[in-house]
């Protein structure tokens, strides 16, 4: 029998959960970015920061679900940010830019990681971020007196310690030690939950991720599984109760959130400046360019069709600010078939619709010959950049990526990403293997099912492979795996999209080591890429 | 009986396929259909680098598909209703070697192929017995009645003779066609080896033995070509016939039967000084002394100790035996006198001069070994338990109570942290016992709680240290709502300044009333 009596709470608590991992930290983090935004847009609360281990491949994905709420008339601010896990013994700091140029040196910091190691690690030592720390808000993760006192001294009133409830059985006296430090350091106390999820119920995910990381089963994992479902976002309300006794703690989570003024939209995609001669601009110097290639095809002059039609793609590329795209594909073109011998090369796609295209000698076809309409390549409303593409001769595609990045600099040039996600007979491995099955049994069950009809499957394909859908470990295996698909795995270079930039790239976004030697690429994909410029 | 220099050769092998189900099913009958349906296939697991594996099935498993090698979770998922023991190996040895004994009434020449086959050299001796056919039918049903079911057959040589016995499915009209049609895996190479040969084409033995020794031995090793060139009869290895290890046996026999206790003392005393000579000799220790004593009117005393670490100090088992023979419910009584006193040492293990010699730490061990051993000696091996810890967050799963003596390596415990008091109480209650409790919702610590009818006013308290259920001991346990109560553990210290732990069994989002428990008692 229990006398129980409730805790009440008066006022409406602010709090903003500032370490949420997402399922970018790989194989560490349950839930997706989105996910975390929703959750705590939903929980009401003040705030959320999203900072995965050495990377900001989630930001963006967590900046498009936080667009989707409402962005700031949400009532949700989001911080974007990194957990940085260091290669000596400093404990995890978590950084937040204040400004586009703490951004700036976020990115260039963790691209320094990225080019010291292998592909996929980081190595980042603390002298590193000291000397990166300009404009970034750093919470540290551990109670490191000597941590803490470096850092103060680089970024004085920009530092705090991170204090948790872990429910470990000692959470006061963690307090208590965490309060001490606090004033012999001058480090003012914040407190965080340092999410790995969105909800408790994710606890079975995690732990299955848990056993995929160390490669061992469930049963078999032990103490290397976390031992509560503790790490969920919190609601204001349950997070001020359990900082009662620290409500300083919980206040400068409000505190710090409105000195961050940058939010990804301020990243602005500058053009690099090579493909114009000095003292053109690039409308006028693309207007040159095509009207010398019209006179090439047309040496007794434009017949007027093709000077109307002309006429207004010059206007929608002049409205639409676009003329740096074309130059810039026509540089590479054009450097292609300066060679000796030349390299192949032809534009393809809807961007044979375009006569500029055509008179730069990207694209073979003749629109107004063969009638093709420029607006199914290019309209106002459609308000996306072209994609003009253009197919290099394969064997000597690498000559084209090597003129690329000595143009305009490994800084300015990389390659886009491609975020690997599970795909179905490995997850089905991978995930049955923690569970303790065999390769023999979840091969089987890849082969027939999951290989062929992708995310869900029907009942009786999995009776024809066998095996019974109403036995437990088969249906544990298709609930986990199910959730893990959407999962990402790690990032790839993406298959010839390249991203040029005026401003040094790695300022924008941070760069990785390929698996190929000599090629680098960046964090964000394609997508990512559309949705912020 | 067997002409060593006759050059016919015969040879009969049996093959227990179903060694250990057999076994268990002849020594254990009840435990098999315990709580289990009598037709539930039956498999044995073993730990093969963290994962549990079957090492043996029965037939009925077999038939169902459910084979050696596959993981338990698997054959599990396959057959829910699957039995499954323990793969015990040494226990399997020692029936093997119990029914190669009894194969001895047939021929002096049996060996033991392990580890699940038997060879008996039956050259000169079929006629005995009616003829070859007739022999194996009596071997057959012998078999049959200890409960062990066998395939046979015999051959000109003894590794033809197993790869027959383990291979073909009918009696061979022609034993040379039958030896061809063997397939590769009857060499008995390893698993690259053999999964060489079936790349290069070769199925059969006939395969192998028609191309030339040279290219196979280039190709595969040396051992292949030995294994065949015994196959097919072209190279002879005898057997090696079963001999009886000689026990380590000591006797006296007296003249006159002995009554008196010291002489009785003292004629066992010379016994353990030459049995520690003999053990010397050959670098060995005790680990299991049998006493017997013969009395003159037939009767038989037989005592017995086993001890944690090997020894041949005269004077330590002395010791152990006293402690035997005081723990025993009647004193001995000679009767009429001892006609013989015998010492056995039926277990023993390797002891070099320098793992005797005491350093400080080495000392301080022994001590303790010996002790264990005398406790064990007195109240019996699995009364006196040590704990030894398990990687387990579940506090009564923590750890596991195994007998002493057959864990005397000192074990190593997970340090608590420094300055902070215990986390753990040196005494669990098991089970956990109900205590009411005033406390805070959703979870404060217990103000106030009554436990064996007395109230206690808590003063001091830490925690939770909030424990979730292993949700993958539960069937559906990955949904939510059904992996399990999670415990809130709260350290208290009463008024009077005795620590206690209680647990929450159950948050109170996930029971709506959930109970508290007293688990333990710091000290």
């Amino acid at each position: 029998m229990v006398y129980a009596r409730a805790f009440r709470v008066s006022t409406v608590q602010r709090f903003a959960e500032l370490a949420a991992a997402s399922n970018y930290s790989f194989l560490r983090g349950a839930s997706h970015p989105a996910e975390m935004v929703w959750q705590a847009h939903a929980l009401g609360l003040t705030g959320i920061g999203i900072a995965d281990r050495n990377t900001v491949a989630g930001v963006v994905k967590a900046h498009i679900a936080w667009r989707d709420l409402g962005g700031e008339q949400s009532g949700l601010r989001l911080a974007v940010g990194a957990r940085l896990v260091f290669a000596d013994d400093t404990p995890d700091v978590i950084a937040y830019p204040a400004t586009r140029h703490g951004w700036g040196r976020l990115t260039r910091l963790l691209t320094l990681g990225n080019r010291r190691a292998a592909k996929g690690n980081c190595t980042l030592f603390l002298t590193d971020l000291i000397d990166h720390a300009e404009d970034l808000l750093l919470i540290v993760m551990g109670r490191d007196k000597g941590t803490l006192e470096s850092l103060s001294a680089a970024r004085p009133g920009a530092v705090w310690l991170a204090a948790t409830m872990q429910r470990d059985g000692a959470d006061e006296r963690h307090l208590i030690e965490a309060k001490r430090l606090s004033e012999e350091t001058g480090v003012p106390l914040i407190a965080i939950n340092d999410a790995l999820y969105a909800r408790p119920e994710a606890r079975p995910l995690h732990d299955v991720l848990t056993c995929i990381r160390e490669g061992v089963t469930i049963q078999g994992a032990g103490r290397r599984l976390l031992v509560n479902a503790e790490r969920h976002l919190k609601s204001p309300a349950e997070m001020a109760r359990l900082f009662r006794n620290c409500p300083q703690a919980i206040a400068a989570t409000t505190d710090l959130l409105p000195r961050i003024t940058f939010t990804l939209d301020d990243l602005r995609y500058e053009y690099p400046h090579e493909p114009v001669p000095e003292g053109w601009e690039p409308q006028a110097w693309l207007e040159q360019l095509v009207r010398e290639g019209g006179g090439v095809l047309f040496p007794d002059g434009l017949p007027s069709a093709y000077q109307r039609v002309l006429d207004e793609e010059f206007a929608l590329i002049r409205t639409c600010n676009y003329a740096c795209y074309f130059l810039t594909v026509h540089d590479i073109v054009r450097y292609a078939r300066s060679l000796n011998p030349p390299i192949l090369c032809q534009g393809r796609g809807s961007a044979a619709n375009s006569l500029v295209c055509y008179f730069l000698g990207i694209t073979p076809i003749d629109p107004v010959r063969e009638k093709l309409l420029f607006s199914r390549f290019l309209s106002e409303e459609r308000n996306e950049p072209p994609d003009i593409d253009v197919d290099f001769e394969h064997e000597r595609r690498e000559e084209v990526m090597q003129y690329i990045y000595r143009r305009y600099g490994r800084e300015r040039a990389g390659i886009a990403a491609t975020v690997i996600h599970y795909r179905p007979r490995s997850t089905l491995r991978e995930v049955g293997k923690a569970l303790g099955l065999t390769e023999d049994v979840t091969s089987r069950l890849a082969s027939t099912i999951w290989g062929n009809w992708g995310d869900d499957v029907p009942e009786s394909r999995v009776a024809e492979a066998g095996f019974d859908i109403a036995n437990p470990t088969i249906a544990r295996l298709k609930t986990l795996v199910d959730r893990l698909l959407a999962f990402p795995r790690h990032l790839s270079q993406h298959v010839g999209g390249f991203v040029l930039t005026q401003g040094r790239l790695d300022e924008m976004v941070p760069i990785h080591n390929a698996a190929m030697p000599d090629r680098t690429f960046i964090e964000w994909d394609k997508d990512d890429i559309d949705a912020l410029a | 009986m067997t002409n060593a220099n006759s050059m016919r050769r015969r040879y009969l092998a049996i093959w227990l396929p179903f060694l250990s189900a057999d076994r268990l099913r002849a020594q254990d009958p009840e435990r098999r259909t315990a709580g289990s349906p009598p037709e539930a296939p039956l498999a044995f697991a073993v730990r093969v680098k963290g994962a549990l594996r079957l090492a043996a099935v029965d037939a009925q498993a077999r038939r169902l598909g459910i084979v050696p090698g596959l993981t338990l979770a698997d054959a599990r998922a396959r057959q829910p209703d699957l039995v499954v023991a323990d793969m015990d190996e040494d226990a399997d040895r020692h029936w093997l070697d119990s029914l190669a004994q009894h194969c001895l009434v047939w021929t002096p020449l049996v060996a033991v192929v392990p580890p699940d086959g038997i060879t008996l050299d039956i050259a000169g001796v079929e006629h005995l017995f009616g003829g070859e056919a007739a022999l194996a039918e009596q071997i057959e049903e012998c078999f049959s009645k200890m409960g062990a079911m066998i395939r046979f057959a015999t051959a000109a040589t003894p590794e033809a003779a197993q790869a027959l016995a383990r291979h073909s499915f009918f009696p061979p009209e022609d034993e040379r066609q039958a030896i061809h049609a063997l397939p590769v895996a009857a060499l008995g190479l390893d698993d690259t080896a053999a999964l060489a040969l079936r790349r290069a084409g070769l199925k059969t033995i006939g395969d192998v033995a028609a191309r030339p020794a040279a290219a196979i031995a280039a190709r595969f090793g040396a051992q292949a070509v030995t294994a065949l060139r015994r196959l097919m009869g072209e190279e002879r290895a005898p057997i090696e016939p079963l001999t009886n290890p000689v026990p380590l046996h000591f006797e006296r026999r007296f003249a006159e039967p002995v009554g008196h206790k010291e002489s009785i003392a003292a004629c066992f005393a010379e016994l353990l000084r030459e049995a520690a000579i003999a053990l010397a000799e050959r670098d060995l220790g005790g680990r299991g002394f049998v006493l017997t004593l013969f009395r003159s009117d037939g009767e038989r005393h037989r005592l017995e100790i086993e001890t944690g670490l090997p020894t041949r100090d005269p004077a330590l088992v002395l010791r152990l035996f006293d402690e035997r023979i005081a723990a025993l419910a009647d004193p001995l009584d000679p009767g009429f006198g001892y006609d013989s006193i015998t010492l056995l040492v039926p277990l023993a293990e390797p002891l070099t001069a320098n793992q005797l010699g005491f350093d400080g730490e080495g000392k301080a061990e022994t001590e303790l070994a010996e002790l264990v051993n005398r406790l064990s000696v007195r109240m019996g091996a699995d009364s006196l338990r040590r704990l030894v810890p398990r990687d387990n967050y579940i506090p009564e799963q923590a750890q596991l109570a195994l007998p002493a003596i057959h864990h005397p390596a000192p074990v190593r415990w997970p340090a608590p942290p420094e300055g902070e008091p215990p986390l753990r109480p040196l005494f669990l209650f098991d089970p956990p016992q109900p205590v009411e409790v005033i406390a805070e919702v959703p979870d404060g610590p217990p103000h106030r709680f009554r436990w064996r009818r007395k109230l206690h006013e808590v003063r001091l308290y830490e925690g939770p240290e909030r424990i979730a259920a292993e949700w993958w001991r539960r069937k559906g346990g990955e949904h939510p709502g059904q992996g399990g109560l999670t415990r809130d553990y709260y350290r208290v210290e009463d008024v009077r300044g005795r620590r206690y732990w209680i647990f929450r069994h159950g948050l109170y989002g996930e029971k709506p009333d959930p109970r508290w428990y007293m688990h333990g008692l710091f000290a």
